[in-house]
């Protein structure tokens, strides 16, 4: 301990700034980590607190996925002996057109018996907040809402509130305030109760309950309850707890959870390399000074421990100031992710409270620290190394480690030998993921040996840029590959995570066009919400009758669309006319024949399913389905694959005849709708709109718009890779700095004799410029090989661990052509001030023994 | 307490030098000796194979009954530490710390206190003269003044043997003259074994011991009646 | 606790009685075929605001073989909404309730009969007719009240009537057997008081025109008055089914 005050300690407050720089990447790292999973864990949290606060003291609930069940399913429940309450809910999230307050999340209740349920503090000792519930009853159009919203929006007691219905925009009277807590605090307190089947009325859902909720007699076994219940009900409904409907949302968290794994694995190699190359440097700096300490008695093993408590501390303090940068912008990316899923699948959650969790912060310190350490190691065991009568000879240079070079190279080439093999070793995970690793690690290995080689081919050319310095800057990297193969690998580690994050952006983008192109052809789709993934409202299926009388259409798809729950994950049901979209439609067809296929599944003899739902629960053609709908189970045969983008979990088509045979739902959300030749979109669709829309709900989106719509989406998906990638270069450049200022350091007195014998200042300042662009170069030219091997690992995990994608290599060209003047730029630019400290310095000082 | 037979030392680099051969001395407990030769002759390397620093290539080393050859480096390290004094041409102190804490390094080094360390570190001082400059940086002090910090240093465990390489080699005469006196007093107050190696024809004289290397052979090995 | 509602008493004084039987009694005096009647209900809560309602009360059969059609007229905001109820002497009853905007009729579920009959200071269970062996009485005195003497008898709800009162203390009068008073128990906590007044001979049955429901701690009271009260008349059976609702839409 006395040795890190007397020896560390002054070293690091001399160099502050360096030190700093080299914590950036450990900094990063653990940030993203961090910053990526709070995020997504309160997200989570806060989702199952309102679940927890909707729920109220449920104790069971009976949904059916996204679908709902018939009414009569109610009665089955009560009739359980086990059941003390029963109550249908129905929920919808609804548009209140008040400035800047969002959604609104409606809650149908039967408000005759639920209150025991929920509390809905309405039975106040004072007064009953409900003003008269047999008006409430008797209108329908009467809602409750929590004080907070009364009080946001200075609504009142009897007070009107217009929301949109399936009759188009409509005035509800508040005819009740809920107490703030509890239920009322849901959602933020954006939240509305009406009765249930006002609701069923108000958002076109017939005589169906989203939800049965249920509390059990006192003492009842809710395992054994729920057992019978499910019995009782058969397969086509779940019986959950309400805690459940948490794990149907972290399905979707966790694939950001994957891709800000990668991208924090990725900071922490990065910082790795970073703190690997500043305590390489520092030990040669150290030398006389771990001299005198041999001298005066230190063992090796004090030497070495010593740097590596050193560089354990560096972690420690870079991985605290990670976790503190990570809760900071934890809050940013839950937001940002909570209004992805609200666009995307229409849970409208606000993180309230970003709250890390310990364990969090205890994996990401623990990843910090032993990053730390590993890269700590080869250099503290060097400054063991050092032999103290050299060191203390002065004006000797201790060549450190011949031959470690040899072992290094043979072990790349054995890992890559690997890698390589393990691509042809078959599917399983293991072999993948050790592929991937040993790949990238055999890329990092050679690093040195590939620094010098590509040196060596540079030399020419920067000695054509410029005879002297070009040379001399070359030279510098030829000699000390040591010193500069550390930077160069992190910012080909850099640059590869760049490539591989757009690359990845680039391909989904490209496939999402193409798949638009092919399966997103009508030219106008009537939905019944403002976005095509909110469902709250339905059409009944008759109104297509209607919708086919306007002059201009061709021909009209209806289409419901619903999440269902297969092995536990939500995925998407599509039933359609299938033979009209056999017709209409030209997606990429996978598996099975196109002909045959669509005309079987038209029958209702089979479904089609998306490749990525093939992909992720592994289903292929000619498989049985088991499908759980409201009356039973269905099994049902899967009779193509086709490429469709719907759904990030899956997605099964089926017609809809057998839609509405197991589901006894007739509804719809999207007509899809093909006009005649010569009719033009927005005409049709002003005539659609002149007739149904003051009485029916209804929005007329142009095909343009719902590209824009899903492109909007997929761009918000992918804005957090952005950010990743901002993070990426951000470490290559601090990386860069913090080289050069290091190496610039480390040369104080070689630059100072050049300048004694007479080099120029400019000389010597272009030298240095000269150098840190051929940094930026090696690094570049690595970087994007290991791209290129990186690309080709992310797209196979997105393809069968994340988003079940296929989606074909492209070589992000673009972003690597802008990669290009931007790491050469910051390279130049990081140069520039370690160069001017070089130039600026006085002469006898450099020249001047310690 | 230092015998030394047939040491050998050869350095390998792109010709192999001879830098020590057959040389063979008995050095007492307690003897002040001078070590001279022209540079290369092997005086540096001969005070660093003693001082553990280096290993020989052949021959022996017994310091203080202990036979060097076959010892690790953590041995070796553990001999210099108890037996070993260095005083350097150069100082070798660390720049950013501060007397006082220069001092009780080595002390720190083999786990003592702070409190002890300290206590023995201003202890030591004020026997080199410099009781009031414990809290100066070695910037802030004359070249003497750092030297004679870098005497209580070596001092730090009391060690039995002294090796001193130049130490007055980068001070002015007047300065050197002080230092030696320093180090004779500290030999005869506390009855080190003390080694030093020196260009300077009168220093080499005002020890009791003077022992000549050439082309690492010992050429001479004079003991004077009376010192001074 | 039965017919509290609509309780409606007998007059014949009997000699020697024990609790059970003067509770029979009573209820055997205030047997009806059927009973139609227009109500008028007043709460007063606690900030002494007031809400009137009216509705027209039909009944065919008695105790735990009637059914009843309660079908609200005033305000405007309520006209149409009606609750059909469906006795039955083993068990407790069956409601509906039918909200014409809606088109829809709800099934009050038999867990919630505790709670209050639409901001009254009812409950649904207030409404049933229970059959007088589902529970147990005891004579505990004679007190005097209205400057009448009645008898004071404490009832206890048998466990399958699953009520949510613990007990009620019953007051009847000696002289016609009609219910007076009711005090109502949950947990030994006085929760509610139901006082009959205004009794008055209509068709040889002694009816209360007036009762008051005072809920204690929420000190709120509702006070229902009983017009144009008739006694067995013929009322058609279909009409008080789900369907008949259904149909008047």
């Amino acid at each position: 301990m006395m040795l890190l005050r007397l020896i560390t300690w002054p070293y690091v407050r001399k160099h502050m700034l360096r030190c700093l720089l080299t914590t950036a990447g450990i900094v990063l790292g653990v940030a993203v980590f961090v910053g990526m999973h709070t995020a997504n864990q309160s997200v989570l949290y806060a989702f199952n607190q309102t679940v927890d606060k909707i729920a109220g003291s449920t104790q069971l609930q009976v949904t059916a996925g996204e679908t709902g069940f018939p009414e009569e399913v109610l009665e089955r429940v009560q009739s359980q002996p086990d059941v003390e309450v029963a109550v249908p809910v129905i929920e919808a999230s609804v548009q209140t057109g008040l400035q800047g307050q969002g959604n609104l999340l409606v809650l149908g209740v039967d408000m005759t018996g639920d209150r025991s349920l929920r509390d809905y503090d309405l039975n106040s000792t004072e007064d009953a907040t409900i003003d008269d519930p047999l008006v409430f009853l008797a209108q329908p159009d009467s809602i409750i809402l929590s004080e907070q919203f009364c009080q946001r929006t200075g609504l009142q007691m009897n007070g009107k509130l217009t929301m949109q219905t399936m009759a188009g925009p409509k005035q509800f009277t508040i005819r009740g305030v809920m107490k703030s807590g509890g239920l009322a605090s849901a959602f933020g307190g954006n939240l509305a109760v009406m009765d249930i089947y006002a609701a069923q009325m108000v958002f076109g859902r017939g005589r169906q309950f989203d939800r049965v909720d249920i509390a059990l007699h006192r003492g009842a076994d809710v395992n054994a309850a729920r057992a019978r219940l499910q019995t009782l009900l058969g397969p086509g409904l779940q019986v959950d707890p309400p805690s459940s409907r948490g794990q149907q949302f972290e399905a979707m968290a966790q694939i950001y959870s994957m891709s800000a794994n990668i991208t924090s694995l990725f900071a922490l190699f990065i910082g790795l390399f970073l703190i690997y190359n500043t305590f390489s440097i520092a030990v040669t700096q150290r030398r006389s000074e771990i001299g005198i300490l041999r001298a005066l008695g230190a063992t090796q093993g004090q030497i070495k421990r010593l740097f590596l408590i050193e560089s354990g501390i560096a972690g420690l303090f870079g991985s605290l100031l990670g976790l503190g940068l990570g809760v900071l912008i934890a809050r940013g990316i839950a937001g940002y992710i909570s209004s992805y899923l609200g666009e995307m699948y229409g849970v409208a959650q606000r993180a309230e409270e970003v709250s890390a969790d310990p364990r969090l912060l205890g994996i990401a310190l623990f990843l910090g620290v032993a990053t730390s350490l590993i890269a700590g190691w080869i250099p503290a065991r060097s400054a063991a190394g050092v032999d103290p009568v050299k060191a203390l000879q002065k004006g000797r240079a201790q060549v450190m480690s011949e031959g470690e070079n040899r072992a290094r190279k043979i072990a790349a080439l054995v890992m890559l030998g690997l890698g390589i093999a393990c691509v042809f070793a078959g599917h399983k995970p293991l072999f993948f993921y050790s592929g991937y690793m040993l790949s990238v690690l055999a890329v990092l290995l050679l690093t040195p040996a590939l620094c010098i080689w590509l040196s060596r081919l540079l030399r020419p050319l920067m000695k054509w840029m410029r005879p002297v310095e070009g040379a001399l800057a070359a030279d510098s990297l030829l000699q000390a590959p040591r010193r500069t193969s550390g930077t160069v690998a992190a910012l080909a580690l850099s640059v590869a995570l760049v490539i591989g994050l757009g690359g990845i952006a680039k391909s989904s983008f490209e496939m999402i066009r193409e798949w638009m192109d092919t399966a997103l052809n009508p030219d106008l789709f009537v939905t019944s919400s403002e976005s095509i993934t909110q469902r709250s409202f339905r059409f009944p299926y008759e109104f297509g009758d209607e919708l086919r009388q306007v002059e201009g259409i061709e021909e009209l798809q209806a289409v419901r669309t619903a999440r269902i729950v297969y092995q536990g994950t939500p995925v998407m049901l599509v039933s359609t006319n299938v033979e009209s979209i056999a017709n209409r439609v030209n997606m990429k067809v996978i598996e099975g024949d196109r002909e045959t296929m669509y005309r079987q599944v038209s029958r209702g003899e089979g479904v089609v399913i998306s490749d990525n739902f093939a992909l992720l629960r592994r289903v292929n053609t000619g498989d049985m389905l088991e499908l759980l709908s409201p009356t039973g189970l269905l099994r049902t045969k899967v009779l193509g694959v086709v490429a469709d983008f719907s759904d990030q979990q899956g997605t099964i088509m089926m017609d809809r005849e057998l839609y509405r045979r197991y589901w006894k739902d007739d509804t719809v959300n999207v007509f899809r709708a093909y006009l005649k030749p010569g009719a033009s979109q927005s005409d049709v669709r002003q005539r659609l709109l002149d007739r149904f829309g003051a009485k029916t709900r209804l929005f007329v989106l142009t095909n343009g718009e719902i590209r824009a719509f899903i492109l909007k989406i997929t761009e918000q998906w992918f804005g957090l890779t952005y950010v990743q990638i901002f993070v990426a270069v951000l470490v290559a450049i601090l990386g860069i700095v913090n080289t050069l200022t290091v190496s610039i350091a480390d040369r104080k007195r070689e630059l100072g004799v050049l300048q004694a014998v007479g080099a120029l200042r400019n000389q010597v300042r272009h030298t240095i410029w000269m150098e840190a662009l051929a940094i930026g170069a090696l690094g570049l030219m690595i970087g994007f090989a290991l791209g290129a091997v990186h690309l080709y690992y992310i797209l196979e995990i997105t393809k069968r661990d994340i988003a079940g994608m296929r989606l074909e290599y492209r070589y992000p060209i673009g972003i690597a052509l802008t990669l290009l003047p931007v790491m050469l730029g910051a390279a130049l630019l990081s140069g520039a001030g370690p160069a001017e400290s070089a130039v600026r310095g006085s002469l006898v000082e450099a020249l001047e023994y310690e | 307490m230092i015998l030394i037979t047939h040491l050998q030392k050869l350095f390998d680099g792109k010709s192999r030098v001879r830098a020590l051969d057959d040389v063979n001395l008995h050095i007492r407990k307690g003897e002040m000796v001078s070590l001279v030769g022209p540079s290369g002759s092997g005086k540096s390397t001969l005070l660093n194979l003693i001082g553990t620093l280096d290993k020989p290539t052949g021959g022996e080393i017994t310091l203080d009954g202990q036979r060097l050859s076959g010892l690790t480096d953590d041995q070796l390290t553990q001999v210099r530490r108890d037996k070993i004094g260095f005083i350097f041409q150069f100082f070798n102190l660390l720049p950013s710390l501060s007397c006082e804490e220069n001092v009780s390094l080595p002390l720190h080094l083999r786990g003592w206190g702070r409190k002890q360390a300290r206590d023995r570190a201003i202890e030591l001082l004020d026997l080199v003269g410099l009781g009031k400059r414990v809290e100066h940086l070695p910037d802030e002090l004359s070249g003497g003044e750092r030297q004679r910090v870098a005497i209580a240093r070596a001092l730090s465990v009391y060690p039995p043997v002294l090796l001193a390489d130049e130490p007055t080699g980068n001070l002015d005469t007047t300065t050197g003259a002080d230092i030696l006196g320093l180090v004779r007093d500290v030999h005869e107050r506390l009855g080190a074994t003390v080694l030093l190696v020196t260009h300077d024809r009168s220093v080499a004289e005002s020890c009791p011991r003077t022992i000549t290397l050439r082309d690492g052979h010992v050429v001479d090995d004079t003991v004077r009646a009376a010192s001074r | 606790m039965s017919r509290l509602l609509l309780g409606l008493m007998a007059a014949l004084p009997l000699l020697a009685q024990d609790a059970r039987s003067i509770v029979d009694e009573a209820q055997k005096r205030s047997r009806a075929d059927s009973q139609r009647y227009e109500g008028t209900l007043e709460v007063r809560d606690a900030k002494r605001k007031i809400s009137t309602k009216r509705w027209v009360y039909e009944r065919l059969g008695s105790a735990g073989e009637a059914k009843a059609v309660l079908k609200f007229t005033a305000p405007a905001e309520v006209k149409g909404v009606a609750l059909l109820i469906h006795n039955h002497p083993d068990r407790a009853s069956d409601q509906w309730m039918w909200t014409p905007a809606v088109a829809r009729e709800r099934r009050i579920a038999f867990q919630d009969r505790r709670t209050r009959f639409f901001g009254t200071d009812f409950t649904f269970e207030d409404l049933e007719e229970r059959d007088v062996d589902r529970s147990t009485y005891k004579l505990t005195g004679e007190e005097k009240l209205d400057g009448a003497l009645a008898w004071k008898i404490e009832s206890t709800p048998k466990a399958e009537a699953r009520s949510q009162y613990t007990r009620i203390a019953l007051w009847v009068r000696k002289d016609t057997y009609s219910f007076v008073q009711a005090e109502c128990f949950a947990k030994d906590k006085l929760v509610r008081r139901i006082r009959y007044t205004d009794l008055e001979k209509v068709q040889n049955i002694w009816t209360a025109r007036t009762l008051e429901v005072h809920d204690i701690e929420r000190d709120s009271r509702t006070v229902m008055k009983l017009e144009k009260l008739q006694y067995n008349i013929p009322l058609a059976a279909e009409n008080f089914t789900l369907q008949a609702l259904r149909r008047e839409q």
